[in-house]
């Protein structure tokens, strides 16, 4: 296999738990709701998909576990923002806490848990097409049904009649009112969706990607997200591209370790966290003009030059 | 004291839906009023106190179902985080970087600004005022060597903090993600230097730099306890802090820019140079922070150094109403829950981490459900 197959398989591979966790906070950040938490909600559905699929024995039980378990988190979150007016950055950095605790005290003893994981299914026929099909068509399945949520999710923003609430909800929630919609509901459902996408991202890193659990496993991963989200103007198909592209830095590591080239590990560590900043940086003028207005409230408590 | 916050920006649904009590509440907030330091402070303790209850109820609970006798382990915790000096001491020594990394998202959220880099600007005044003292390598007297990394220290973190403020002012990037994603480089750059450059090879076990030279330790406050001098750096950056803010030209134009910045601009005002300034001195105290525990308390870098302090710092600014007396105070009480969750570890035999639960319920007690909406920054 060439470095480049490698490093774009594990980008796959590594950047799928970000992209299910950015698929969910587009959405939450299209109803106007930062979710921060999502890193909280990341930990929370992988021990969960862990646990249920430790003692169950079936992966895929795990997915709705840790669905349930990230969106159960984020309620929390759309509870206080929503109905009781706290601030959305503080409190996501709350609810992070506390899934940071909840799964230290519950997953203390899935540690050392075996469970099963998902495995990697070379894809008929497609895993046969050079180059791509090694990238793209031998992976895990949660790999395969997250390339069917991004057509379906730009779909639902963009030309389902859901999707015209959602983005009225986050861009003009005035307008919702006048039409005689109710708009926390809308945000409500938006927030929790983005929970359990979360969760499920969570669920792919500790059943598909590192087959273990431990205590702050995410290490960041949902921060990365919500950048990713960013600069990716919470559009489905750019933010598939953020997160492979994060998921790509993060395997160049290990390939080039493999290849015995004497970089040191905690300098291509950082360059995952690098390339977000950069890509930022460079697409940020642009993308800032797009947040939805009722985002601006959020992030531009303070001016821009 | 004069009411500082901004007015509470309420959303059309939201406003339809408030209650009268509510929409009195909030002609409250947006009216400056006076209203005595007293009863605002009887108030908000009243709040944290049943937040604090709340918290310990549930928490409680917890614990119950993973077999532990919430009593117990309260009464375990009670006493081994107050029941002596030492074990108060530990406090205050959790509480000094702490304290200093609040201040850090205090000064810029009075221009508005969301500082989440509490953690990067930390270890950035950690590696800094490490590297002053492995480049002097013991060659100045200690004094002047602990003055040279504290300054080193607050300029790192200075400028650590003041790339989010550029990013923001130059692209109109959110410094609040930005600092985010700082605090994992800050993090490598770090494990970089511990695990290769200044990797200490005659040390065993766990990498880290070498020691600080016994010269180069901030003195003990008292005989025989660890709190050590970075308790009066606190006390100092603490009452600065509070005479800027409140006085000086400096302070009074952040808060303009931070409660109208094209109020601002049209007035003159160099809005720039102020979220700069902002940023920059916010993230100096910050990497002061991470100097004291250096010289204070650990005396060399290692992994885990100074690791979800930033985070803690976060909320207890925000606790604290950005307040800079309210956030100190907030700050002690997050860190003798944090020192308390090493007694859940020790007698309980949960992990340490779950503290953190405890945390986070007081935290949403207190955002969540005080009566007066404080909805934005």
């Amino acid at each position: 296999m060439t470095m480049l197959v490698e490093v774009l398989t594990g980008g796959v591979r590594g950047g799928t738990s970000i992209l299910y966790a950015a698929f969910g906070e587009s959405v939450a950040e299209r109803s106007g709701v930062v979710y921060l938490g999502t890193e909280g909600s990341m930990l929370a559905g992988a021990l969960a998909g862990y646990a249920v699929a430790s003692t169950t024995g079936h992966p895929w039980l795990g997915v709705v576990a840790g669905a349930v378990a990230g969106g159960a988190l984020s309620l929390v979150h759309a509870y206080l923002v929503l109905s009781r007016g706290a601030n959305q950055l503080a409190t996501g950095l709350v609810v992070l806490f506390l899934g940071l605790g909840l799964t230290s005290l519950f997953g203390a003893r899935y540690v050392q848990a075996i469970a099963p994981s998902f495995r990697v299914v070379d894809a008929p026929l497609l895993s046969k097409i050079p180059f791509i099909g090694d990238i793209l068509f031998r992976q895990d399945p949660l790999v395969y049904v997250s390339y069917a949520c991004v057509p379906a999710l730009w779909w639902f923003i963009s030309r389902s009649r859901w999707g015209v609430l959602l983005r009225a909800a986050g861009e003009r929630s005035d307008v919702l009112v006048a039409t005689g919609h109710r708009v926390k509901p809308i945000q409500y459902a938006a927030v929790v969706f983005g929970g359990m996408f979360a969760g499920i991202g969570g669920v792919h890193l500790s059943t598909a990607y590192t087959k273990s659990w431990f205590e702050n496993m995410a290490q960041g991963r949902g921060f990365v997200a919500v950048a990713v989200v960013m600069f990716a103007a919470r559009q489905p198909f750019k933010v598939a591209g953020g997160a492979y592209l994060f998921g790509a830095a993060l395997a160049l590591s290990p390939a080039l370790q493999a290849r015995g080239y004497g970089v040191n590990q905690f300098a291509l560590d950082a360059v995952p966290y690098v390339v977000t900043l950069g890509v930022l940086i460079v697409l940020g003028r642009r993308r800032a003009a797009e947040l939805p207005e009722g985002l601006s409230k959020v992030f531009d408590a303070a001016p821009s030059g | 004291m004069t009411q500082l916050d901004q007015p509470v920006v309420l959303t059309t649904a939201t406003a339809i839906a408030a209650t009268a009590t509510a929409a009195e509440a909030s002609s409250v907030e947006a009216l400056p009023v006076e209203r005595s330091a007293l009863t605002d402070w009887t108030r908000s303790s009243a709040r944290f106190a049943i937040a604090l209850g709340g918290a310990l109820a549930i928490f409680g609970a917890l614990m119950l179902l993973k077999g532990v006798n919430p009593l117990v382990a309260y009464r375990d915790m009670a006493v081994s985080t107050l029941g002596d000096s030492q074990q108060l001491g530990g406090i205050l020594v959790r509480f000094t970087p702490i304290a200093l990394a609040a201040l850090a998202v205090t000064i810029p959220a009075r221009a508005g600004l969301i500082n989440v880099g509490g953690e990067g600007q930390l270890l950035m005044g950690g590696v800094a005022a490490m590297g002053v003292s492995l480049g002097l390598d013991g060659r100045w007297p200690g004094p002047l060597t602990l003055v040279v990394m504290g300054l080193a220290a607050a300029i790192a973190g200075g400028l650590w903090a003041a790339v989010a403020a550029v990013l923001r002012l130059r692209i109109g990037i959110a410094e609040s993600v930005t600092t985010l994603l700082l605090n994992y480089i800050a993090l490598d750059v770090m494990y970089f230097l511990i695990y290769d450059r200044w990797k200490d090879r005659r040390g065993s076990g766990q990498p880290a730099t070498r020691a600080l030279g016994r010269g180069e330790h901030l003195p003990s406050l008292t005989n025989g306890s660890r709190i050590h001098l970075g308790l009066v750096v606190v006390a100092v950056v603490l009452a600065v802090v509070v005479v800027v803010l409140r006085t000086t030209s400096w302070g009074f134009r952040l808060r303009v820019v931070g409660g109208n910045t094209e109020a601002a601009r049209r007035a003159g005002l160099h809005v720039g140079a102020l979220i700069i300034s902002a940023m920059f001195v916010g993230g100096a105290l910050a990497g002061l922070g991470g100097f004291t525990q250096l010289a204070g308390a650990e005396f060399k870098l290692r992994s885990g150094f100074l690791s979800g302090y930033g985070y803690v710092a976060f909320l207890g600014s925000w606790l604290g109403r950005h307040r800079p007396i309210g956030v100190t105070m907030s700050c002690l009480v997050l860190a003798a829950i944090a020192i308390s969750g090493d007694s859940l570890q020790l007698d309980a035999q949960l992990p340490a981490a779950s503290v953190n639960i405890l945390m986070a319920l007081v935290l949403l007690g207190v955002f969540g459900f005080s009566r007066r909406r404080k909805a934005v920054l």
